[in-house]
């Protein structure tokens, strides 16, 4: 066999317009409508704080939800087989742990991102610093999305990469800054609900027409094709790496989402506490479905490669949910897929450029700034806006090629900068600031050094686990956090170093931040568990040193 | 519920529920690690692709469920303490005055 151009473009290109455009217009006017209740920082950023549980949770799937549940997911499947599939059903855990562990605490001090945390705790270097390091994975996310979306308009209408990029990216960044979070959080749970019933439904008809009984749940209900598929490929079902492997998806996959700002964001909108702890379980409830039919597309895809003697060219393994569409359904379903596709880039590009916004407008311009009117606030927020818009538009024109790396290999570097920093600094009273802001340049340079794109020669692991930042993370993961304590523990008896430790008001507010009215030192002071985890951080460290 | 005592729980509820959602999100590890459980089959798939699934839906679905539940509790308990921190500040404020 050899590779075969499948067909995934739609012929009826009036139809695929119709149906995106037709989209767009509700976006806008859902953002139009919504930007008329936007009068402060608060309503531009976390919506005035009053999204109440369900559509916060479809929002909150919506924003996590990203382009790369259409496409790559799929394709990556289609390469990886189940081991992908384990890699993707962790990540449902993004929302629901930075609930607890810091999502509410931060909602309680009325934080517009994870940095105004890292401003009050450890002060004005370390929030540059992790500001920084989150506008940076930011600005990768939405370029990734970006790019996304350009390609998706240029398999839709025809038109070449670059009007693509240029005519779709200045439309998406008109939306995302007239509607601000009251029109992201709006817009993201309509958004939910579309690429939701674009991808299952189609799906099911794909079924169908593959001879599954299950078709009425694609989700979880194609287990009558299962004895097929072990008869075309035996291997599909195979765990295929080591016990070390399915391990490193923690440093990376779970610790990386939990420092995502646009993330933490969603829960800062709800109107309570409570709220925001009720939406964590809409939003496993709704990513569940998509999340499942994503494996189930990836298995389809595999079937159908296997079935037809199709072997999917690599560059159109990202296609085939188009693919398989264009091959069972007809093209008004492809268009409606297609739409599904616009819809998820769109809301996770809404909530990585709100992030840019906030970060900058407030975070660190509040550093230099600090006493800077609300008004002129809330206009720089949308000039920044604006402006990370249109950069990540230029950007995907000609990518920098260390930015197109895979957004997963991103969350690596989130993992080893940021959220020791915003664990350690609510969890633990003796985190030092200096100490913080050595583990986070470490851990953060650490990471790209170990990786395979900026100093090729200096790799930890090999393939795809390094590519996809598995191998660096298990290393550079672990360090961080034990830098942060040990360095913490040291730096705390020095002298010399007073200035850096934690002093009486950061102290207070971290009994503050966990809905404590009153002061009580021997609350989160644990120094003895602390260096437990460090040392036991270490061990993981030597471990990822290892050979893979 | 005095201090000492809300404290614990906190802890015990976020140790707890971690531990917990990184079983559910993480059970093909332990299929991995224990390759003897990898036997048997659930409607029609190989037991350690399906469990992991389900277990990374409705296993979070229920366990978010019981976090909100219980932290929702908890925090109701926080109100009631610092209610009656404040009336007990506010009772020794008016003695003091006295």
């Amino acid at each position: 066999m050899t590779e075969q151009s499948v067909s995934w473009a739609l012929q009826n290109r009036a139809l695929g317009l119709g149906v995106v455009v037709l989209c767009f217009v509700l976006f806008y006017f859902v953002g139009w409508w919504s930007q008329r209740k936007t009068t402060d920082v608060s309503d531009l950023y976390v919506a005035g704080r009053t999204i109440g549980s369900v559509t916060n949770g479809l929002g909150m799937a919506s924003t996590w939800a990203s382009l790369a549940t259409f496409l790559g997911v799929t394709a990556l499947i289609l390469n990886l087989q189940v081991p992908f599939v384990f890699l993707w059903i962790q990540w449902i855990l993004s929302i629901p742990l930075i609930t607890l562990l810091y999502g509410t605490s931060l909602r309680r001090m009325q934080a517009y991102t994870p940095a105004s945390f890292i401003r009050e705790r450890y002060g004005k270097t370390a929030t540059v610093i992790v500001a920084s390091w989150m506008v940076l994975i930011m600005l990768m996310y939405s370029l990734g999305q970006m790019i996304g979306l350009a390609k998706a308009f240029e398999m839709l209408f025809g038109f070449p990469y670059v009007p693509a990029l240029f005519v779709g990216g200045i439309i998406i960044v008109g939306y995302v800054t007239i509607g601000g979070m009251y029109g992201a959080s709006y817009n993201a749970a309509f958004q939910m609900i579309i690429m939701t019933l674009a991808f299952v439904v189609p799906l099911g008809a794909i079924m169908k027409q593959m001879g599954s009984t299950g078709w009425w749940f694609p989700p979880l209900a194609y287990g009558d094709m299962v004895p097929s598929m072990l008869e075309l490929v035996p291997t599909f079902f195979n765990t295929n790496y080591s016990f070390k492997w399915y391990f490193a998806l923690i440093p990376a996959f779970t610790l990386g989402p939990i420092g995502l700002p646009h993330l933490a964001m969603r829960v800062f909108t709800a109107p309570s506490l409570k709220s925001a702890r009720w939406a964590v379980v809409w939003f496993s409830g709704f990513l569940g479905v998509l999340f499942s039919a994503t494996y189930t597309m990836g298995f389809a895809g595999n079937f159908f490669a296997a079935t037809t003697g199709t072997i999917i060219a690599k560059g159109d393994a990202d296609k085939i949910t188009l693919i398989l569409n264009v091959f069972y359904n007809p093209e008004w379903v492809t268009a409606i897929v297609i739409a599904g596709a616009v819809a998820a880039g769109l809301s996770t590009l809404n909530g990585n450029l709100l992030a840019i916004g906030a970060l900058t407008a407030q975070d660190i311009l509040g550093v230099f700034k600090p006493d800077m009117e609300d008004k002129d606030r809330m206009k720089i927020g949308y000039v920044v806006l604006f402006i990370a818009g249109i950069l990540s538009v230029v950007l995907a024109y000609q990518p920098p090629q260390f930015l197109v790396t895979s957004i997963l290999w991103a969350f690596g570097i989130c993992a080893s900068a940021v959220t020791p920093m915003i664990l350690l600094g609510v969890w633990w009273k003796e985190a030092n600031k200096l100490a913080g802001i050595i583990s986070s340049l470490v851990g953060g340079f650490l990471f790209i050094i170990v990786s395979p794109y900026v100093l090729p020669k200096i790799v930890l692991g090999a393939g795809v686990t390094a590519n996809l930042g598995m191998s660096g993370a298990l290393f550079t993961v672990p360090l961080a956090f034990a830098i942060f304590i040990f360095l913490s523990l040291a730096f705390n008896r020095i002298p010399a170093l007073a200035n850096f430790n934690p002093s009486d008001a950061d102290k207070n507010l971290v009994d503050r931040i966990h809905g404590w009215p009153d002061f009580d030192s021997s609350r989160y002071t644990g120094n003895g568990w602390a260096a437990l985890i460090g040392i036991v951080c270490i061990s993981i460290s030597i471990w990822g040193l290892m050979p893979w | 519920m005095n201090g000492k005592n809300l404290y614990k729980k906190e802890l015990f509820l976020t140790i707890f529920f971690t531990i917990v959602l990184m079983l559910m999100g993480h059970s093909a590890s332990i299929f991995v690690a224990f390759p003897a459980l990898q036997k048997g089959t659930m409607w029609g798939f190989p037991i350690y692709y399906i469990i992991p699934i389900l277990l990374g839906w409705f296993g979070v679905t229920i366990v978010s469920w019981f976090m909100a539940y219980y932290c929702n509790k908890l925090d109701d308990e926080l109100d009631s303490y610092m209610s009656s921190y404040k009336a007990n500040n506010a009772a020794a404020a008016t003695k003091e005055e006295k």
